[in-house]
């Protein structure tokens, strides 16, 4: 079954949850700065209105004091009781301006000096319907002013003047600075508690379909047999689907399996009379019958073998119990046997289990008992035992040894039987000690078979299989 | 020695047929799993040589409702399913050996005849009576070492007789395991090859038990009785 690896996509970046928080991120930067923005703007509109009621008021205090003189000149009454329109150059300014054209003098508040304020066209910035123009000015300072002006004619004259209260809106500018900073940081704040909650949220979203893949995986490295548990709304129908996949492909292997065994078993029927015909009737055409005959059955084995790999590969999570399998096996032998009367005891705890197929594990032990058959003597024994979990990777194993009281083997020629054993092409059905099979077969599974001395004088297999704890 | 073959492949059973006939069984044929059933549940044979995949009825349950039923003859499973889960099944519901296909057919000879002794309590392929020796895997028969020719239901006589050495054999049980069923059958005939034999083996241990049958015994036994 080729292994494939998880696709890596066109590139790093596409990832689900990689578009998901970009996408929020980007979405939330926008929303958080057009807040500050406007936020800003409305706080900045209410500051202005502020300064600008402030300006009013003064406006309305000179109104009350300023009076017309004999000549026709502003007069003040009585100072403005606010102290910054004396300190000179203190960005708080008044001014009473008689009409252009007539030679009367003017009134300033003392924080001007002798300078005048002289609002040009392009300073307007707007005039009200209430007869009040708005100007954004400088002093000589070059202290940004805010300043209002309105046109009033005095009691007693006819000449309109041009009443102008400006103030210091740099005063202002610290604390709309201070405003700015302190809205900029709860919304950075709050832009990076969005993102960590997008990102908490995307994770704990798409950990189903990590669970999802994780399944996936188990089932195919051979873990589990489908995906099982619920799965959110959204991908439970994909599970389904994947179960199904599933499902149907396993039938598929498994007719396509069943199909070329049942080939590789129909052809033997045929081979056999072919065979039988050649020998009654001896010659070279026989001699060619008998030979390609042996080809086949040698082909109908190999591919029947390589059948019962597919279907190991494709069974999954199987569990068998040893017991009731060495007990069928070794009944089977000594029936077989019976002209020689050998005796297989088994000693098996009941519901010690082998973590893999039964046929797996039949024709494991079936071809050790049956390699014991021929050279035993009288007695064979079928020991199993559970060994102790393994804390390195947690995984529990059995071993099943089988013993016989035949000439044993000197421990050379061991290794040579195990060796021989290695490739499948060198033993032919029938030939050799048969333990290639069992060997391939326990590698499948991750165990091993040794050979040793048995304590009945014979040699005995010693098989390692994983188990269920 | 009379044998049933229960084989659906036409030529494999022929094969068999003859390859028996000539080593001198007594060969009955079946081709489905419910004739041979039948067969096997109402004639008595020494074996069976049963095919596993049958046509109509498996060869697993042939076995296992003659075994139901108390049918004891020795079966021999013949089967192209050669996985160890096959052959405890078979062994399971009965069977008393078991050989895959392909396979060659002096094994299968081998085979049933190890069968057929071993039901009769022998554990040699030589039966041995006084000077009398059948070697049932050579199908030869000799007195004192001298080989005796005798024709194939001479043979099967002498051989279903020496297998239940010291037992009374009836006529009709000697009937029954000597002639096919496609055989005309004539109890009569029995008491002449029983002559034909005693003359050709030359010693006494062929034995007429009156109302009875036929008998196989120790020369010195004979005498004493």
């Amino acid at each position: 079954m080729p292994v494939t690896t998880a696709p890596q996509g066109q590139g790093r970046f596409n990832a689900l949850w990689i578009r998901l928080v970009g996408l929020a991120a980007v979405i939330s930067v926008i929303l958080l700065v057009s807040a500050g923005i406007l936020l800003n703007q409305l706080f900045q509109a209410a500051l202005e209105r502020n300064f600008e009621a402030r300006l009013r008021a003064v406006l309305d205090g000179l109104l009350a004091t300023v009076e017309v003189a004999e000549d026709g000149s502003p007069i003040i009454q009585t100072e403005l009781a606010d102290t910054r329109f004396t300190l000179p150059l203190s960005g708080w300014y008044w001014q009473v301006t008689p009409p252009p054209g007539r030679n009367l003098s003017d009134l300033a508040s003392a924080s001007l000096l002798e300078q005048r304020l002289r609002p040009k066209l392009e300073d307007l910035a707007e005039r009200g319907e209430d007869g009040i123009a708005r100007f954004y000015l400088r002093d000589a300072n070059g202290a940004h002013l805010r300043a209002i002006e309105q046109g009033f004619k005095l009691f007693g004259g006819n000449d309109e003047f041009s009443f102008l209260v400006a103030g210091n809106f740099d005063e202002l500018k610290a604390e709309a600075d201070a405003f700015r900073r302190t809205l900029f940081i709860i919304l950075g704040l709050l832009g990076l508690g969005l993102v960590f909650a997008i990102l908490v949220q995307v994770r704990i979203g798409l950990r189903p379909l990590r669970t999802l893949r994780q399944r996936l995986t188990a089932i195919r490295e051979g873990k589990a047999e489908r995906l099982e548990g619920r799965f959110p709304n959204e991908i439970q129908p994909v599970a389904d689907e994947l179960n199904l996949l599933i499902q149907s492909n396993s039938e598929i292997v498994e007719r396509a399996r069943t199909q070329v065994g049942n080939l590789a078993h129909a052809l033997k029927t045929p081979l056999s009379v072919l065979g039988n015909e050649a020998q009654l009737n001896p010659g070279p055409l026989a001699d060619k019958v008998i030979e390609q005959s042996r080809t086949m059955r040698d082909q109908v084995s190999l591919y029947l073998d390589r059948a019962r790999r597919a279907a190991r590969a494709q069974t999954l999570g199987a569990v068998t119990e040893v017991e009731p399998v060495l007990a069928g096996l070794a009944r089977t032998l000594m029936r077989i046997h019976q002209d020689r009367g050998i005796a297989i005891a088994v000693d098996c705890r009941a519901g010690l289990k082998f973590r893999g197929e039964k046929q797996d594990l039949e024709e494991m032990a079936g071809n050790l008992l049956d390699n014991a058959c021929k050279w035993a003597s009288k007695n064979i024994v079928v020991e199993v035992a559970q060994l102790k979990t393994d804390p390195a990777d947690g995984r529990a194993w059995l071993e099943i040894a089988v013993g016989d009281d035949g000439p044993g083997l000197p421990e050379d020629k061991r290794a040579e039987a195990m060796k021989r054993g290695r490739r499948l092409d060198e033993t032919k059905p029938g030939s050799g000690l048969g333990l290639s099979i069992v060997t391939e077969t326990a590698q499948m599974y991750g165990g091993t078979l040794r050979l040793g001395a048995a304590k009945l004088g014979g040699l005995a297999a010693i098989l390692k299989l994983p188990a269920v704890a | 020695m009379r044998l049933l073959v229960v084989e659906d492949d036409p030529d494999l059973n022929r094969q068999l047929v003859t390859a028996f006939t000539e080593a001198g069984y007594a060969v009955d044929k079946a081709s489905d799993g419910e004739e041979g059933h039948f067969l096997g549940d109402t004639e008595p044979y020494d074996a069976v040589v049963l095919d596993l995949g049958l046509p109509v009825l498996d060869g697993v349950s042939v076995l296992e409702k003659w075994r139901r039923a108390g049918r004891k003859m020795p079966v021999l499973i013949l089967t192209a399913r050669d996985r160890w889960s096959d052959k405890v099944a078979g062994f399971d519901a009965g069977a008393d050996d078991y050989v895959a296909k392909p396979f060659h057919m002096e094994e299968v000879l081998a085979r049933i005849r190890a069968l057929v002794r071993r039901s009769a309590g022998h554990a040699s392929s030589e039966i041995a009576c006084g000077p009398l020796l059948l070697d049932t895997a050579g199908a030869r028969v000799t007195v004192d070492g001298r080989a005796i020719k005798l024709t194939s239901l001479e043979f099967r006589l002498l051989s279903y007789l020496m297998h239940h050495k010291g037992k009374v054999v009836s006529r009709t049980e000697l009937v029954e395991h000597l002639y096919d069923q496609d055989f005309d059958r004539d109890s009569n005939t029995i008491e002449v090859f029983v002559g034909r034999l005693r003359k050709k083996l030359g010693v006494d241990v062929l034995h007429t038990v009156r109302g009875m049958g036929y008998c196989v015994t120790e020369p010195e036994e004979a005498g004493k009785g």
